[in-house]
């Protein structure tokens, strides 16, 4: 009984709300509420209370409307970019530097004798078709297994339904019937490719040109012989820091070739990387212009060029970030023997917001491709990434990797001897769209993007008049001999430096905050109803008085029936009724602004004493009326 | 009961909705009221504060926080059409870019012969003349008279001019006899050599055929520019009169420009290649022009998935003056660009390989009213003569070409022709030179508005290039190379090629990131309403609905107060005027019942007897109510005590 009053009371203090019926309450709400429209709802005359209904209902649509736009632009994660141009101090990007032919011919013509014999054969009869005057028989004879691997045929395609195959070594002529090429040109060298010798399964791939042809056909066999040498031997067959740095000056310190870290790089043998940060802190520049940069020469030595492999002459170069991989193929620029080439530096990056502005990726650890070139503990590139992408590609359909790129464990090179289809199965690889979109696809960007804009320009050198004493000193500073060893289609010099303005970075941030979101929001709704959170929370709070009304309705009515069941029995009115009365006298319950009370006909039936009739002076309509149906 | 149906709603609308007046009977009352029971929060303080000074304090804030508010709201309406920039970079499979490949010689000199023969014998004639230069061997000077005997009308038509010394007289080249210039004088280099300082100035005089007075002169500092301007007016007069397919045989084949191609790994011949006749580079090839429909596209990156070309470059057969530089010209751009060779193009030289790694960048502005920028030029007054999608460069062209044919009557030969129009000779325009340059002279000083007309477009595709050089073919090479590539060329050709004849060149994604720069609205407008109500709420908690109040009230109450004033003062003046003409004097009835409901009319009113005695006015109302109590949140609750009875006179008319 004790916990009764109690809870009753609880009850009480918590419904201490405004009034007992809905429309008392929704007056009393719109009478005080801080948002602007209700309150001229229930003060201006009959139409004028329609109008601003109406009003009010349109601009709270409204805010709900620009409410969700706002809130839609939010989780749509903009951003807004902003560039800056200027010099600062910044790291010296890392030099990489190659010759554009990977190894010494002197060091590595015992491996190819065979192969370049055999194509100096073959380059015979292609231009000489008339047999005869070849002097085979005082050479050697070819060593033709190479040969067989992949050979090099003629396709004549006079009659395009029936091209004539002609190998260069056979003279009797096949009639392909697979050939789908439609090349009408006289004589087209072309190259054949089988996946195992004597089976029907081969390919050919055409080629419109005999050079281009010649030189594919090289780089294929060049690559099964090399990737059976292993690596320290390969390094031995490339060319010397000391041979090919000849000077090196960074600002205004001297350095040589002692402060470039050796890489063995597929396509092009030993790389020299200046300043890659891998064991020592990166420098920096803090000037700009060619007086602070870095300064090279570099020799060639063009004579020791492996000659089918490799035809234009020159050093391969690429900056790129400290302890990233060099992708000379896709981002390196030549170097052009015997001039010097400025190079000024601008570093433009990109700096961008992860995962969910943008799709990329920080470091690569969420890319669902294993980067092979983590074995250099170098960071993750797109670029790796790709590259990755094909040699697994490779090592799970072909059963070897490819030779131009690392291995992972386990894994060996192709090579003739061992998977005499490679070459077969490479081509089919390489052509294929299908692979190369999954591995686009798989494939993230990363998030900072860091590239270096490069302007370029060339100037003979050395020039005529000083050409004699820069051979002589850096000949002999190199082989220690009098003799001038080096010759202008060797050598190389460079400046790289960084330019007036030496970086333009473009950062991303986010354009929608929760802190703009919130001032928006507030906005929106303080410009159509000048309302606040504290408004929301008024609103709220009379949802929750009416939904008590509901309850206390609900109980009263509950209990209405139970007694009229009981009256029913009983004539007598039970104690409990008596109790809901006095809960509706309680003065607790009584609102405290008498003002604010409704018209009489909203009010319910209290036993208490009738308020004042002042409805007249507070609602105006009321009073009104009495002219109006006079004028009527 | 014998109302029309109508009626009778509208007579119901009316009894249920009376339209009324405002409530306030002057204007000092319904600014009380509105400022006690307005939303905004400076007003009511102004009401309810005592004191002067503090009254004067708070209208003085309020009118401070109200032009804060009108101040703010301006800039952000003036910052409304603003653009912020967003760079996005995605990783993707690239379209391959059309490239364009041009010799630099437009014709073979060879088989240009027959054209050209005349114009060359006079340009060396020339030579010999001022500068003594002759080809030695064959070469007989010939007198001044054998040479007019020969019937060329090249010096007369532009006759050209050695000036001895700053002085008006110059050497003619044909007569060899001095003569005064007058006429305006335009030096062509002016800006950068002080012409002054030379002593030897060479020039060409032009002259309006239809008045021969007037002549312009146009000078060089260098004979290399002067002979090389002369040459080309000549040039284009005789290639106008040659018809197209003849110029396309005249010009290189496929077969004779590319040597070997190879794309994407895999090897292409001329037929990826479409033919393009340039006016001033003759024959060009487009490599994925996107003609047949379909346009390659590199899904990976690196030197050798790109395009690669040797080139042949038969220096031999070039034209010793109209073209001074060996190599070919390449562009890069879009399939629907027209590829303006001549003003953009990069040069490749010859026995080298040109590596060029492209960067794909694709921008974008937001047109009007954003940037005065056009989406697909339909909106320029220009006829774009191009087959190919609006360009600035484009426009500028046609807009000048236009303006030729307007004023010359001819086309000019280097643009595309306009319906109708034909190219320039002086055949059939004698004029045109002079007029052409007179015409040059005004678009250069932007006095033909073509640069006030042509716009930008708005979205642009970029691809910057990153050129290097190196050796090709290496001397280790070189050998086989030049044999086979001169076996490739065919055996018609027995001679082996030479180096210097050849140019290779690769063209290649650096990468296949995408950068694509594009603007976007900084503001929408439901940001800009936004900040509205956050200015308006910040200084004075106002809303919308505070401006409708505002409206309301200052504007529609107030002037229905003051009409109704004004209404009440002319019917009084009527009755007073029929008053006096029916010579009843004013009856104290009217005038105290006017004066007794309308305290705004007292002060103009003549003091009567009744008015002078009844001050201050009684505040009850006409109707009989009960007084209302005197409690403060009530007084805030009524509106007016007073009701005029009045106000359906106003609702009615």
């Amino acid at each position: 009984m004790n916990l009764k009053k109690y809870f009753v009371r609880a009850l009480h203090r918590l419904q201490k709300g405004p009034g007992y019926t809905y429309k008392e309450l929704l007056v009393w709400y719109c009478d005080n509420t801080n948002t602007h429209g209700p309150k001229r709802i229930i003060k201006e005359g009959p139409k004028k209370k329609l109008i601003w209904f109406f009003l009010t209902l349109l601009f709270a649509s409204l805010v709900f409307w620009q409410w969700g736009i706002l809130i839609n632009t939010y989780l749509s994660y903009n951003v807004t970019s902003s560039l800056s141009i200027g010099f600062k101090t910044m790291k010296f990007p890392a030099v990489t530097v190659c010759n554009a032919n990977p190894f010494k011919y002197s060091e590595v013509k015992y491996l190819l004798t065979d192969l370049d014999r055999l194509i100096e054969a073959a380059l015979e009869r292609i231009l000489q078709p008339t047999p005869g005057n070849s002097n085979e028989s005082s050479s050697p004879p070819l060593n033709l297994e190479l040969w067989y691997q992949i050979p090099l045929v003629l396709i004549d395609e006079h009659d395009k339904d029936n091209p004539v195959i002609l190998d260069i070594f056979e003279s009797n002529q096949t009639a392909a019937g697979n050939q789908n090429s439609a090349d009408n040109q006289t004589a087209a060298d072309d190259q054949i490719t089988c996946s195992h010798p004597g089976s029907d399964n081969c390919t050919y791939r055409n080629f419109s040109s005999a050079a281009q042809a010649v030189t594919e056909w090289y780089v294929l066999q060049f690559t099964s012989i090399l990737s059976k040498v292993p690596l320290q031997e390969r390094i031995r067959m490339g060319y010397q820091a000391e041979d090919m740095i000849l000077a090196c000056l960074y600002g205004a310190e001297p350095c040589n070739y002692k402060n470039f870290t050796q890489i063995y790089h597929p396509d092009h043998g030993n790389c020299y990387i200046f300043n890659w940060g891998m064991d020592e802190e990166a420098l920096n520049s803090s000037n700009p212009g060619a007086e602070f940069g870095l300064k090279l020469i570099l020799d060639i030595s063009q004579q020791d060029y492996i000659p089918y492999l490799s035809s234009a002459a020159g050093a391969r170069l690429m900056l790129h970030q400290q302890k990233s991989f060099p992708f000379l193929k896709d981002q390196g620029i030549y170097a052009m023997a015997g001039t010097e080439t400025s190079i000024g530096v601008l570093v433009d990056e990109l700096e961008r917001m992860g995962y969910p502005y943008s799709d990329c990726t920080m470091n690569g650890s969420d890319v669902p491709v294993k980067n092979l070139y983590s074995q250099y503990n170098t960071s993750y590139s797109i670029q790796a990434c790709l590259r990755s992408c094909f040699q697994n590609d490779m090592i799970e359909i072909c059963g070897c990797g490819h030779y131009m790129f690392p291995l992972p464990e386990g894994a060996n090179y192709c090579n003739n001897d061992d998977n005499p289809g490679w070459a077969y199965c490479y081509s089919l690889l390489r052509s294929s769209i299908r692979h190369r979109q999954i591995c686009i696809d798989s494939c993230k960007e990363t998030c900072n993007d860091t590239q270096y804009k490069m302007t370029i320009s060339m100037a003979d050198w050395p020039s005529e008049a000083s050409e004699d004493w820069i051979f002589h000193i850096l000949s002999y500073e190199r082989d220690m001999s009098t003799n001038v060893t080096l010759d202008r289609n060797g050598i190389i010099k460079l400046n790289i430096y960084f330019q007036e303005y030496n970086y333009r970075t473009i950062s991303e941030s986010a354009s929608t905050t929760i802190v703009w979101l919130l001032s928006n929001l507030g906005g929106q709704f303080g410009f159509w109803m000048g309302g606040s959170v504290l408004c929301l929370i008024e609103f709220g709070e009379i949802i929750i008085d009416s939904l008590w009304i509901t309850v206390i309705n609900m109980i009263s009515w509950c209990k209405g029936l139970k007694q009229k069941r009981a009256q029913a029995r009983y004539p007598d009115a039970p104690p409990t009724v008596s109790e809901l009365a006095e809960a509706h006298t309680n003065p607790g319950f009584q609102h405290e602004d008498a003002g604010a009370l409704p018209r009489d006909e909203a009010l319910p039936p209290e036993p208490g004493t009738p308020p004042p009739n002042y409805d007249s002076l507070r609602v105006q309509p009321v009073g009104v009326l009495g002219p109006d149906s006079d004028a009527e | 009961s014998a109302m029309a149906p109508g009626k009778k709603i509208t007579a119901r609308i009316k009894r249920t909705l009376p339209v009324k007046g405002p409530q306030a009977p002057t204007l000092r009352e319904l600014m009380r009221w509105y400022c006690l029971n307005t939303n905004t929060h400076g007003c009511r303080r102004i009401v309810v504060s005592r004191g002067r000074l503090r009254r004067v304090i708070w209208i003085l804030l309020t009118l401070s926080a109200v032009g804060l508010i009108l101040w703010q709201c301006a800039l952000l309406l003036k910052n409304y059409y603003s653009a912020s920039v967003s760079v996005t970079v995605q990783f993707q499979k690239l379209p391959f870019p059309a490239v364009t490949i041009c010799n630099i010689n437009p014709y073979k000199y060879s088989a240009m012969k027959d054209y050209l023969s005349e114009l060359d014998k006079e340009t060396k004639k020339a030579l010999e003349t001022f500068y003594g230069f002759s080809e030695g061997k064959s070469k007989v000077r010939r007198s001044v008279d054998e040479w007019n005997s020969t019937g060329s009308d090249f010096f007369k038509q532009i006759p050209l001019l050695k000036f001895e010394d700053f002085s008006n007289t110059a050497t003619d080249l044909r007569s060899g006899q001095k003569r005064k210039i007058e006429g305006d004088v335009f030096h062509k280099d002016s800006s950068i050599v002080n012409s002054g300082d030379s002593n030897d100035i060479i020039g060409f005089q032009l002259c309006d055929a239809n008045n021969s007075s007037e002549c312009a002169l146009y000078t060089f500092s260098s004979g290399v520019n002067a002979i090389q301007e002369w040459y080309k007016l000549h040039y284009m007069n005789i290639m106008a009169q040659i018809p197209l397919e003849t110029k396309e045989k005249l010009s290189y084949s496929a077969d004779d420009l590319l040597l070997t191609c190879f794309f994407d790994g895999l090897s292409c011949d001329k037929r990826h290649f479409t033919r393009f006749h340039h006016p001033l580079h003759g024959n060009c090839y487009i490599f994925n022009s996107g003609e047949n429909g379909t346009i390659l596209s590199t899904s990976t990156a690196g030197s050798e998935y790109g395009l690669q070309v040797v080139l042949y470059i038969d220096e031999a057969d070039y034209n010793p003056f109209l073209v001074t530089s060996t190599g070919a010209k390449i562009i890069v751009h879009d399939q629907n660009e027209y590829p303006f060779i001549e003003d953009i193009g990069t040069e490749i030289e010859t026995a080298a390989a040109t590596s060029i790694g492209m960067h794909f960048t694709r921008s974008r502005k937001l047109s009007k009213p954003y940037s005065d920028c056009t989406e697909t030029g339909a909106d320029i007054p220009v006829e774009n003569l191009y087959n190919k999608s609006y360009s600035l460069q484009i426009c500028l062209h046609s807009c000048f070409q236009k303006a030729m044919v307007d004023s010359c009557g001819c086309a000019q030969y280097a643009q595309p022709l306009p319906a109708g129009a034909e190219y320039c000779n002086y055949k059939k325009n004698p004029n045109w030179m002079y007029c052409y340059y007179k015409l040059h002279e005004k678009f250069v000083k932007e006095q033909l508005g073509c640069q006030q007309i042509c716009k930008d477009a708005c979205s642009f595709k970029e691809w910057e290039l990153t050129t290097s050089i190196a050796q090709w073919p290496s001397t280790a090479s070189e050998d086989w190379m030049l044999r086979v590539l001169s076996w490739d060329k065919g055996q018609k050709l027995n001679k082996k090629l030479n180096k210097t004849d050849l140019a290779n060149l690769m063209v290649f994604y650096k990468d296949l990131n995408e950068r694509s720069i594009s603007e976007n609205p900084t503001n929408t407008i439901v940001t800009l309403l936004s900040n509205f109500g956050g200015q308006l709420g910040l200084w004075m908690s106002c809303s919308v609905v505070c401006v409708i109040e505002i409206v309301e009230v200052f504007f529609i109450d107030s002037l229905s107060i003051v009409m109704r004033h004004q209404w009440q003062k002319a019917k009084k003046w009527w009755n007073n005027r029929k008053g006096d003409r029916s010579g009843k004097p004013p009856q104290a009835e009217d005038l105290e019942r006017q004066g007794h409901d309308n305290p705004v009319c007292i002060d103009e009113d003549l003091p009567t007897f009744n008015t002078a005695l009844r001050l201050p006015l009684p505040q009850d109302s006409p109707l009989p109510r009960t007084p209302p109590p005197n409690y403060s949140t009530l007084r805030l609750k009524t509106a007016f005590t007073e009701q005029l009875p009045d106000t359906l006179d106003v609702g009615q008319h």
